[in-house]
């Protein structure tokens, strides 16, 4: 019973990450009804990409989350021109097609640049345990839980109180209509873009600070975790991501307690599936969510 | 020569693999389950040649039949859902078939070896080919006389009603549904289809590589199963076909001295080829020049 609480606990810690990678992917389809597939690929660049500091100076842990971030905000960028600016609205399958190709190219140029090896990260707090009674608490997971959290109430923040998110909310509701009001639709879904890469270059920092080193390995399990947060929690809504995460994190760290790993990710693709029978809409449906 | 023969054997099992997300693209419906069925295909011929000591023929019908029976179980809870869940569906769908043969373990003691797949190490000594004396030249027919048959049953059903239906499901859902058209009833059955294809198709792989594993299975190979169509255009089955020619040999032979380069190419080729070309080598327009240059004075 205590080993139950404190895997969900951790879990539930960790899914905060999860959590971050849906709402990048939620907030995408949400406004550009679009699956950008490279964006768990773009997350782990962004967290390298906050390595290469490490290379010009020796720099605390979290000058490099922060170059993570940045890292993550470029990377957002470049997909967004290279899979999304050029291709015409009316051929999804093109833009899903070439995201999937930024996806394969983000995996090789890092498999290429860190010769396959995976790098260490660094981790604040990793040496903190919080105790209470036959509880721990581990210091970086929490550090990761706290960080999340700020990055979604940044983000809600933005969306909700300033004019770039009223944008954003508005091309997501009716494109055309934000345009005759005056919104640039290009800008806005390239700040998006941009605003989700930052999302996910911290993202990506915090699951390398939290497992203690960064592989491309990482790239398609967090890929697909990633997706089935956003479904499960409804595409589109970045409440239901949030939650959705929590309950995946939660959920696949219970199932490593009591079936190992090996068969870890099984259980969560079973969970997916349950919710596409029972709840295909996913646990908060966005309003006006058409087709 | 045997290289080339090998070369062919494998854009012939690689056409398979498009072809069966062919049929499941023209209904609109995006699948990265594909890499999946193929692998049960793979894993059942395998285990049906090598276990039971059947003959490749009935053993690939069997995968076939696996591969449909798969698709069609996986196309009904996951198509009633938005085209996009699909996706997500599918791929996760595609992961748990990976990590189900990453945990099967099945072996039979054969005289003194033991026979079978094993978990992470894989299934090896599928050697029918080998066993019954075939030369790499005849696997290659074989193969082929597979390809040719299911691209001239594709060709078929495009020029019939079922591919029409297929067409405008793939075109406007709504409007289709307007006509009388069973929206469900269309997808899962070129799910199924597309399932069969692939089951054959990894009946076929299995044999020619004598060795598989989990990892043969994982999304790039989902990813190219839809890039094949995708890049070769919805148009026609020969455009899947050019897509592979071009990916394969192109890749394989073409940036060899590129080694490891290659992988990252392929990558930036897909973003390039989407950008340039949306809609497709064989797009609609390009397949109608193609027709006025070899059908003579139509009017378009």
């Amino acid at each position: 019973m205590l080993d139950l609480l404190q895997a969900v606990m951790d879990g539930v810690l960790f899914g905060a990450t999860y959590a971050l990678i849906g709402i990048g992917f939620t907030l995408v389809f949400g406004v550009m009804h679009k699956i950008n597939m490279a964006y768990a690929a773009a997350s782990i660049g962004g967290a390298y990409g906050g390595l290469l500091i490490l290379k010009v100076m020796a720099a605390p842990a979290w000058v490099v989350f922060l170059c993570a971030f940045a890292a993550g905000g470029v990377l957002g960028y470049a997909v967004y021109v290279t899979c999304f600016h050029f291709i015409p609205l009316s051929s999804p399958l093109a833009t899903l097609m070439s995201t999937v190709g930024m996806l394969l190219l983000i995996d090789e140029i890092i498999v290429h640049v860190t010769a396959g090896m995976p790098q260490n990260y660094p981790a604040l707090f990793d040496d903190v345990m919080w105790r209470a009674g036959e509880f721990s608490l581990r210091g970086d997971l929490l550090l990761v839980f706290g960080v999340s959290v700020l990055c979604m109430i940044g983000l809600l923040a933005l969306l909700y109180r300033t004019k770039l998110g009223l944008a954003t909310r508005a091309v997501s509701q009716q494109a055309v209509a934000a345009q005759l009001c005056g919104i640039r639709v290009g800008r806005v879904n390239a700040m998006t873009f941009v605003i989700a890469g930052l999302l996910g270059g911290i993202a990506g920092a915090l699951i390398g600070a939290s497992v203690g080193m960064l592989s491309p390995l990482l790239t398609t399990p967090l890929t697909v975790k990633g997706l089935i947060v956003t479904v499960i929690g409804g595409l589109g809504s970045i409440p239901g991501a949030i939650i959705a995460g929590l309950l995946v994190g939660g959920f696949e760290n219970v199932l490593q307690l009591y079936r190992g790993v090996a068969e870890r990710d099984l259980y969560v693709m079973l969970l997916l599936f349950v919710f596409l029978v029972f709840r295909p809409g996913g646990l908060f449906t966005p309003r006006g969510a058409r087709d | 020569m045997d290289f080339y023969f090998g070369l062919v054997q494998l854009v012939g099992v690689h056409t398979l693999l498009g072809l069966s997300a062919y049929i499941v693209l023209l209904t609109g419906q995006v699948t990265l389950a594909q890499a999946g069925f193929f692998a049960i295909g793979a894993y059942v011929a395998g285990m049906l040649t090598v276990l039971a000591g059947w003959h490749l023929v009935p053993a690939l019908g069997v995968s076939a039949l696996a591969g449909a029976i798969t698709a069609c179980a996986v196309g009904f809870p996951a198509l009633r859902v938005k085209g996009l869940m699909l996706v997500i569906a599918t791929l996760a769908f595609g992961e748990g078939v990976r990590l189900f043969f990453f945990n099967f373990d099945y072996q039979i003691a054969k005289g003194e070896i033991k026979l079978g797949p094993v978990g992470g190490e894989g299934f090896r000594q599928i050697r029918f080919f080998p066993e019954n004396g075939w030369s790499t030249f005849e696997v290659m027919l074989f193969i082929w006389a597979f390809v040719v048959a299911i691209m001239a049953l594709l060709w078929w059903f495009d020029r019939s009603r079922y591919g029409a239906v297929l067409r405008a499901v793939g075109e406007d859902e709504a409007a289709a549904q307007s006509v009388g058209i069973n929206l469900t009833a269309v997808k899962v059955s070129a799910m199924t289809v597309g399932g069969a294809i692939a089951g054959i198709g990894g009946g076929l792989y299995a044999h020619y590589t004598t060795h598989i594993e989990h990892s043969s299975f994982n999304v790039l190979v989902a990813t190219f199963a839809i890039a094949y169509p995708i890049v070769g255009g919805l148009s026609s089955v020969f455009g899947t076909l050019l897509a592979v020619v071009f990916v394969q040999a192109l890749l394989v032979e073409g940036l060899r001295d590129l080694g490891d380069w290659r992988n990252l190419l392929f990558g930036a080729l897909i973003v390039l080829a989407m950008n340039l070309r949306p809609r497709g080598f064989l797009d609609p327009q390009a397949l109608g020049s193609l027709k006025r240059l070899f059908g003579g004075d139509r009017s378009a």
